[in-house]
């Protein structure tokens, strides 16, 4: 039954796509774009532009993630620093990092490096500015009977101020993924010799209708396997959250 | 054990000073169990606080065995009153009880004894797996209890510790307090905005007046000491003690 329901609407909107397919040159039918996703995903493309595209992805990802939780644990555990940094973060979260491209290029060149630069620089900020939130927000009363019972230092850290933030790391790390994956298509757009942003790229050129489309489907499919990935790896983390949530309602 | 004296606190905002203590002067013997009323707003959970450690004197000082407390001592566990924002949800019960002492280096067949004995003095050695959020209210103040009885303190403070549980569960729970300060003979500091609850509970009363707060009265409890919900509270000098406390409270909320 709920697989039903699940695929119910995906099913329909096949069956549409089909329907109003081949009225233009530019909408192949489903079949054929099927075919070509076969045809190109599953050859040496996969090894040369998929994992390539998706390991800097994981790179720029995590390398956020890390910079992102470290440097917001500090900033939302100091009154003072949060004061003096905040205003510049939200100015710096709020460039859209596709324009920052140009100037990563110049600064980092144009290739491995620039591109999972380009995917830290956009991932940074949510996970940043959650964690920030999410420290800050700790609640005192815990924070008091960690300072009763001598909780400190790296254990303070261990017990409570990353389980207590990791709701909003999480959110924080939710949003960094989708902001990922659309940076690791623009990255490359530019200057690139291969990946699944530059190869959709090659295809529109070529007027590779049905293999274009087929890159785009293989892109939302990846972006629904890795948010699914992410849910799991949530439920998981945090348990006791929905548990106590669930409870509460 | 426990010397306060002249004890005063300032809120100090940017052109304004409230002064929420005046000036607390008052000594809690070893094994004692003293219990502090005051009226709404006196400061008590502010009194409680800067006994702690949690919160640094504007003046005066709170010395245990005559060593200065001015950060929270080693051997003092507080009981909060928010019982359900003073566990870690994140932990079980089991895990909650032993986290203070992972960090006071107790070695774990110790660890292991004292987190069981002391789930069992709160009765509630089945829930030692559970998650704080999935008990009742009651429960969980156990469990915060058992973490202090667990720490083996000199000194237990205790901030309004059952102001938020239903009336039953609030009985049961001051004579399971009662059973523990006997048989661990723990100096005890009991703040409550009860009256009810501080006659029956304490060997001495403290009377508060409210804020800027100083004590009005330090009233010896002479009822005998095997109380009981039942007989202690139907004895004819429970009612005289609880109306004088009343009476105090109600001169000390007329006078501001």
């Amino acid at each position: 039954m709920r697989a039903v329901r699940l695929l119910a609407l995906p099913a329909l909107l096949v069956l549409l796509w089909w329907a109003v397919s081949g009225s233009s040159f530019y909408l192949p039918s489903p079949l054929r774009v099927g075919q070509a996703f076969a045809e190109t995903w599953f050859s040496e493309r996969l090894t040369d532009d998929v994992l390539p595209s998706v390991g800097r992805l994981l790179m720029g990802y995590a390398a956020a993630g890390l910079l992102g939780v470290g440097l917001g644990v500090p900033i939302g555990s100091s009154p003072r620093l949060r004061a003096t940094l905040e205003p510049v973060l939200e100015f710096f979260r709020a460039i859209p990092p596709p324009v920052l491209v140009p100037l990563i290029m110049l600064l980092a060149g144009i290739d491995t490096p620039m591109k999972v630069l380009v995917i830290v620089s956009g991932c940074l900020w949510p996970i940043l500015l959650n964690t920030v939130e999410g420290v800050r927000a700790l609640d005192e009363v815990l924070a008091d009977t960690c300072r009763m019972y001598g909780v400190r230092g790296l254990a303070r850290l261990r017990r409570l101020v990353l389980p207590g933030a990791a709701p909003q790391i999480m959110t924080g790390l939710r949003q960094a993924l989708s902001i990922g994956i659309i940076l690791m298509v623009i990255s490359e757009m530019f200057a690139s010799s291969s990946g699944l942003g530059f190869t959709i790229v090659l295809f529109q050129r070529q007027f590779q209708i049905a293999e274009m489309w087929s890159g785009i489907l293989l892109l939302g499919l990846l972006g629904l396997g890795l948010s699914a990935l992410f849910r799991r790896v949530e439920r998981r983390v945090l348990s006791w959250y929905y548990g106590s949530g669930a409870a509460r309602a | 054990m426990l010397e306060i004296s002249a004890l005063n606190k300032a809120y100090q905002s940017p052109g304004r000073r409230v002064e929420a203590i005046r000036s607390i002067t008052l000594g809690v013997g070893a094994g004692e169990l003293v219990c502090v009323v005051g009226p709404s707003g006196c400061g008590k959970t502010t009194l409680l606080r800067c006994v702690a450690g949690l919160l640094p004197a504007s003046g005066g000082e709170v010395r245990l065995d005559g060593v200065p407390v001015t950060g929270p001592p080693p051997r003092m566990a507080v009981v909060f009153q928010e019982y359900g924002r003073s566990l870690f949800p994140w932990m079980t019960v089991r895990q909650n009880v032993e986290l203070p002492l992972k960090e006071k280096r107790v070695p774990a067949a110790r660890r292991r004894e004292l987190v069981t004995g002391s789930l069992e003095a709160v009765g509630l050695a089945d829930a030692a797996d559970a998650h704080p959020w999935q008990l009742s209210g009651g429960m969980q103040q156990r469990v915060a209890i058992a973490r202090a009885v667990a720490y083996e303190p000199q000194v237990l403070l205790m901030d309004e510790p059952f102001a938020a549980v239903d009336a039953q569960t609030r009985a049961d729970l001051e004579d399971l307090i009662l059973r523990l300060w006997r048989d661990l003979e723990v100096t005890t500091l009991f703040v409550t905005h009860d009256i009810d609850e501080a006659v029956y509970l304490g060997q001495r009363v403290i009377v508060l007046s409210s804020s800027p707060t100083e004590v009005m009265e330090d009233l010896k409890i002479d009822l005998p000491p095997g109380r009981d919900q039942l007989t202690t509270r139907s004895l004819p000098r429970f009612g005289e003690l609880r109306g004088h406390v009343y009476r105090q409270i109600q001169r000390a909320r007329g006078e501001r």
